[in-house]
């Protein structure tokens, strides 16, 4: 189980740094590779569509402002899985994107890993 | 007698000249309210005034009007110059003359002459004084006639009725308006009405013609839906775009509105009645109020978030719960206290200096030299330097300048770049222990970094020099600058 996530590359999107040193912390923890984390949209779309090879990736919905859809949507059509975190729980989401794994802030470790795990597929089995 | 548009004498019979006493020449081209005199005392007004009610409805509407009984008392000069009156007792029919574009130009008035009938009545009652009910007396004295004057008590009636709801509806905050015919011309509209479309001259236009940036809104469709079907439509928040200045900009204005159909007697719907409130100011603040609750509800977590990676940060490098808890009680504290100063400013922002202040006052307000101009921060840059002062002033007391009693910070900021403005600010240890490189990097010098880097999209370097630890930062102002 613990080796489930080794050696994956996550891309983190976060824009409170301390927020995003925490996710990296606990990412690190599980033995993944932390991409980024990117505190904007625009880098955010840009590691999500030029980075080689990407396994997963963290995204928070609110970032400076702006909504990260436009780069679930660049990971979407690559076939990266993702997931959400916000502040408001899949409540929060629009129609178009409940049901992706979400975790809702504050988190705990086995929280994130639980909705890796859902996002690519992995069974515990 | 016939009468012109303006009122005025266009001929009469040999009848109207016997009754009236009057000749031919005088009255022609005279007007006809001039000539007619309601008698002595108080009622001699309220004559007047409802046979210039009759004329007036006749040429506003188009249609015959019946006065049932009108009181037309003829003077008569007596020989010894005074003037007395014989009460005559008229029944009049007005009747429109049009000409071949439906304008109304002259006014026909047939008059029945029921004197008479009024004295016939009279007399009976004085015959059978206290309980008449013979067939004549309830022909003329009790049913008839006095059905005709009760059909005129009640148009009185409706007609003060009619007026006060008139002022009513032109004065009420909400918008109304009628609009008639398939065309849906605008006949009436009140000023609430009249505000909302920027005062417009709108009376008499068709409402495509009148109000056409409404097209393509929905609007005249459904003002269409309700002549066609008879049933009312309402909208609620509606969103409307709107010429309300004359520079043709259009204004979103939200409306509550109810659109009615109006019947005639034989349930003909000849129009629609148009009302409604604008919400334009209910419906924004609502919208506010919402982004103001997901931002408290955003802010909150993340800050909870914020809290709970100081926590894990802190415990990874503090195996004493006593040391741990010290270390980021002062890191909450810290935080806090910057929230304090945006709170003061309703979370507009807040000055860099008061932010630094925080350090020197738990440090000692001699051992830190503050010293540069204002600089506004937004909310979001005043809690990122916040920590990032609190760890440097956290580093110096542990380890640097401020550990010995001699020591000082000096802390200097300046802006450059007025085009794309830059914040510097240097952080200046002197006078405390020889400096060494630490030989691994902790929580605070990370956070620094990241802050710096992540937050503020700056740059930060940090300097381990012999004689005191530097710290310069390069943020830029504005994010666009970025």
């Amino acid at each position: 189980m613990t080796n489930a996530l080794q050696g994956r590359r996550v891309l983190v999107i976060e824009d409170e740094s301390l927020v995003a040193m925490l996710l990296e912390t606990i990412l690190e923890d599980m033995g993944c590779t932390v991409v980024g984390p990117e505190s904007n949209i625009d880098d955010g779309l840009i590691a999500a569509t030029t980075e080689a090879s990407l396994d997963a990736a963290l995204l928070d919905v609110n970032v400076a402002g702006r909504e990260v859809f436009p780069v679930a949507e660049a990971l979407r059509a690559r076939g990266v899985p993702f997931v959400f975190s916000t502040g408001y729980g899949e409540a929060g989401l629009p129609e178009h994107w409940r049901g992706n794994p979400t975790i809702q802030k504050p988190f705990t470790e086995g929280a994130i890993r639980d909705a890796l795990m859902k996002a690519m597929n992995i069974s515990l089995a | 007698m016939l009468l012109d548009a303006e009122l005025r004498y266009a001929g009469m019979n040999q009848a109207y000249l016997d009754v009236t006493q009057r000749r031919r020449e005088e009255l022609l081209g005279q007007l006809v309210m001039q000539e007619y005199d309601g008698g002595p005392g108080q009622e001699a007004q309220e004559n007047a005034r409802q046979l210039l009610a009759s004329f007036e409805k006749v040429l506003a509407t188009g249609k015959p009007d019946h006065l049932a009984v009108l009181h037309y008392p003829i003077p008569v000069p007596q020989d010894d110059g005074t003037t007395t009156y014989e009460d005559r007792y008229w029944s009049c029919t007005h009747t429109p003359i049009k000409d071949a574009d439906g304008r109304v130009t002259h006014i026909l008035q047939h008059t029945s002459d029921i004197t008479e009938l009024e004295r016939l009545r009279r007399q009976v009652g004085r015959l059978r004084p206290a309980d008449a009910s013979s067939a004549l007396d309830s022909l003329i004295g009790g049913g008839m006639f006095r059905r005709a004057m009760s059909v005129q008590a009640d148009n009185r009636r409706l007609e003060t009725e009619r007026r006060q709801l008139l002022d009513m509806f032109m004065q009420t905050p909400g918008f109304v308006a009628v609009l008639n015919g398939p065309q849906h011309v605008i006949q009436l509209h009140n000023g609430a009405y009249g505000q909302l479309i920027g005062h417009r001259d709108v009376i008499g236009k068709p409402i495509r013609e009148a109000l056409p940036e409404l097209a393509g809104q929905g609007f005249y469709d459904f003002l269409d839906e309700v002549l066609a079907t008879g049933e009312p439509c309402q909208g609620r928040q509606s969103p409307v775009q709107l010429q309300q200045t004359p520079d043709g900009l259009l204004a979103t204005r939200y409306l509550n509105f109810i659109y009615q159909p109006i019947r005639n007697d034989a349930g003909t719907i000849m129009g629609v009645f148009v009302q409604g409130h604008d919400v334009t100011d209910t419906v924004l603040a609502a919208e506010r109020q919402k982004l103001m609750i997901d931002e408290l509800n955003h802010r909150v977590k993340n800050t909870l978030a914020t809290v709970q990676s100081i926590a894990m940060q802190t415990a990874r490098s503090h195996e004493d719960p006593r040391s741990f808890a010290e270390t980021f009680q002062s890191r909450i504290l810290s935080l806090s206290h910057t929230h304090d100063l945006l709170t003061r400013s309703h979370w507009e922002g807040a000055d860099l200096r008061e932010v630094l202040e925080h350090e020197t006052t738990a440090h000692g307000l001699h051992r830190l030299t503050l010293n540069g101009p204002n600089v506004a921060l937004d909310p979001a840059m005043a809690v990122s330097l916040g920590m990032i002062f609190h760890e440097l002033a956290t580093n110096a007391a542990k380890y640097g300048a401020l550990s010995s009693g001699d020591g000082r910070v000096l802390v200097d900021w300046s802006v450059a770049n007025q085009a794309h403005p830059q914040l510097g600010i240097v952080w200046r240890e002197t006078g405390g222990p020889s400096v060494t490189v630490p030989e691994r990097r902790g929580f605070g010098s990370r956070l620094i970094e990241r802050n710096v880097r992540h937050d503020l999209a700056g740059t930060v370097q940090m300097h381990y020099r012999d004689d005191g630890f530097t710290a310069e930062i390069t943020i830029p102002l504005s994010k666009e600058a970025a």
